[in-house]
């Protein structure tokens, strides 16, 4: 019982990192596997279900584009960012260095 | 890999029919460069037993499929009560119950009236349709806050063996299609020697009529008699699997722009298909003609327009034949 309102916080905290990140990473070209692998070294695990849809919302939104391409003889679809999706995560980022500044000057008064 | 196309099996039948084949044709890419990757670093192929490791560790087909819906809704009142994975399967239950329900109801509500003397307000009559929807909502909602050890209890071993794929060969669809398609090539081959075909014991009156057909009309009949029996031969080929299926598409996508084309020019001649010295009988068989041609025309936009999209989206996509 006590995990829970945690782990449902955790979710919540994560799940508009993920965006952050992914879109972030995008800069250079991916398809989903090679991202998935690429976060994950960087230290963000992210489950395969959750990412690869997450592509194709994005890629919706506008903020990625998506081709299909042979590599390695097989046929595999490669994400980047988007035109739109560079103002995006401009914005993104500054709002995230905005609230982790915030965040610092507050958990300075804090003791966990 | 027997495994990994059962899984994308699995999940396929869940996922939105227009997108289905784009979706798994990534997983499938994304599954199997996974794959790869760890049998370099084990140095060897994978046992069926980390096969479905990496799979179970894909996640539950219900839930990979769930999260691909593009609306992303669920159920909610103050909390959540239905996730978004689940709330497509929700929705779907729920209108099946309810129309099943109605269906039901408008049988029976007009003789549950006769026999009680109109005695059913409309109160009664929606009791079971709020039934319906309560326990239906009641199921989900239980099975969402369970999903976590309900949907997580599957084993990629016990999926459904893969089903042959309709375009991998002679199967009873493309077959009927088949013979469908020669009796008509040659119902219409056999029309203008024998008119009782078309226009059955009618075909004894046509000399009194004195019907005749328009000047150009012979070249029309011979174009369609030659595209139905291109079909036929392409249908032929579909059969016995010897033209794979993007020659197979692009080869329907011309034979039905040239039916189109025919309906199109046809309907610039209307209403001039036939004469008659008699007035009234040829406004009848010229109209009776233009409806068939319209119809006719109809059908080949929707079926060419069908077309065209299916061989653009593969080729845009660089899908090669469905692959699960």
């Amino acid at each position: 019982m006590n995990e829970s309102p945690f782990e449902n916080l955790r979710l919540e905290l994560r799940r508009g990192c993920l965006v952050l990140a992914v879109l972030a990473q995008l800069r250079a070209e991916h398809y989903g596997y090679t991202l998935r692998k690429a976060l994950a070294e960087d230290g963000l695990e992210i489950e395969e279900s959750t990412l690869y849809p997450l592509l194709r919302r994005l890629e919706t939104q506008g903020l990625l584009v998506s081709e299909w391409r042979e590599e390695d003889k097989r046929n595999k679809r490669f994400y980047r960012l988007s035109k739109d999706g560079k103002v995006v995560l401009k914005q993104l980022l500054e709002e995230w260095r905005g609230m982790g500044e915030s965040l610092d000057r507050i958990l300075k008064e804090v003791k966990v | 890999m027997n495994l990994l196309n059962r899984y994308l099996q699995a999940v396929a039948r869940l996922l939105p029919k227009a997108r289905r084949d784009d979706i798994i044709a990534e997983l499938r890419a994304n599954i199997l460069s996974q794959m790869e990757d760890r049998e370099q670093e084990l140095g060897r192929s994978l046992t069926e037993d980390e096969q479905a490791a990496i799979l179970r560790h894909h996640g539950n087909p219900t839930i990979v499929a769930g999260r691909y819906r593009e609306d992303n809704l669920g159920l909610a009142f103050g909390r959540q009560l239905i996730g978004p994975e689940l709330f497509p399967f929700y929705k779907m239950s729920l209108t099946v119950n309810l129309v099943i329900t109605v269906v039901v109801l408008a049988a029976l509500i007009p003789a549950i009236a006769h026999a009680t003397g109109g005695a059913i307000t409309l109160t009664r009559a929606l009791i079971p349709l709020v039934t319906q929807f309560v326990v239906v909502t009641l199921i989900f909602v239980v099975l969402d806050r369970n999903k976590a050890h309900v949907l997580d209890k599957w084993d990629p071993r016990k999926l459904p063996a893969v089903k042959a794929n309709p375009d991998d060969g002679p199967t009873a669809a493309n077959i009927f299609t088949f013979i469908v398609t020669a009796i008509g090539t040659l119902w219409l081959a056999l029309t203008p020697r024998w008119p009782y075909l078309l226009l059955g014991p009618g075909a004894l009156y046509l000399p009194q009529l004195g019907l005749q057909a328009m000047p150009s009309w012979p070249i029309f009949y011979q174009v369609i008699v030659a595209a139905l029996c291109a079909r036929l031969a392409l249908q032929f080929f579909i059969v016995f699997r010897w033209l794979a299926r993007p020659k197979a598409r692009m080869v329907d996508v011309i034979l039905r722009g040239v039916s189109l084309s025919v309906c199109v020019l046809l309907l610039l001649k209307a209403p001039n298909y036939v004469t008659s010295p008699y007035p009234d009988i040829a406004y009848w068989a010229n109209l009776n003609f233009e409806i068939c041609v319209i119809v006719g025309g109809v059908i080949n936009l929707w079926g060419t327009g069908r077309a065209l999209f299916s061989l653009l989206r593969e080729r845009h996509q660089m899908l090669p034949a469905r692959q699960y």
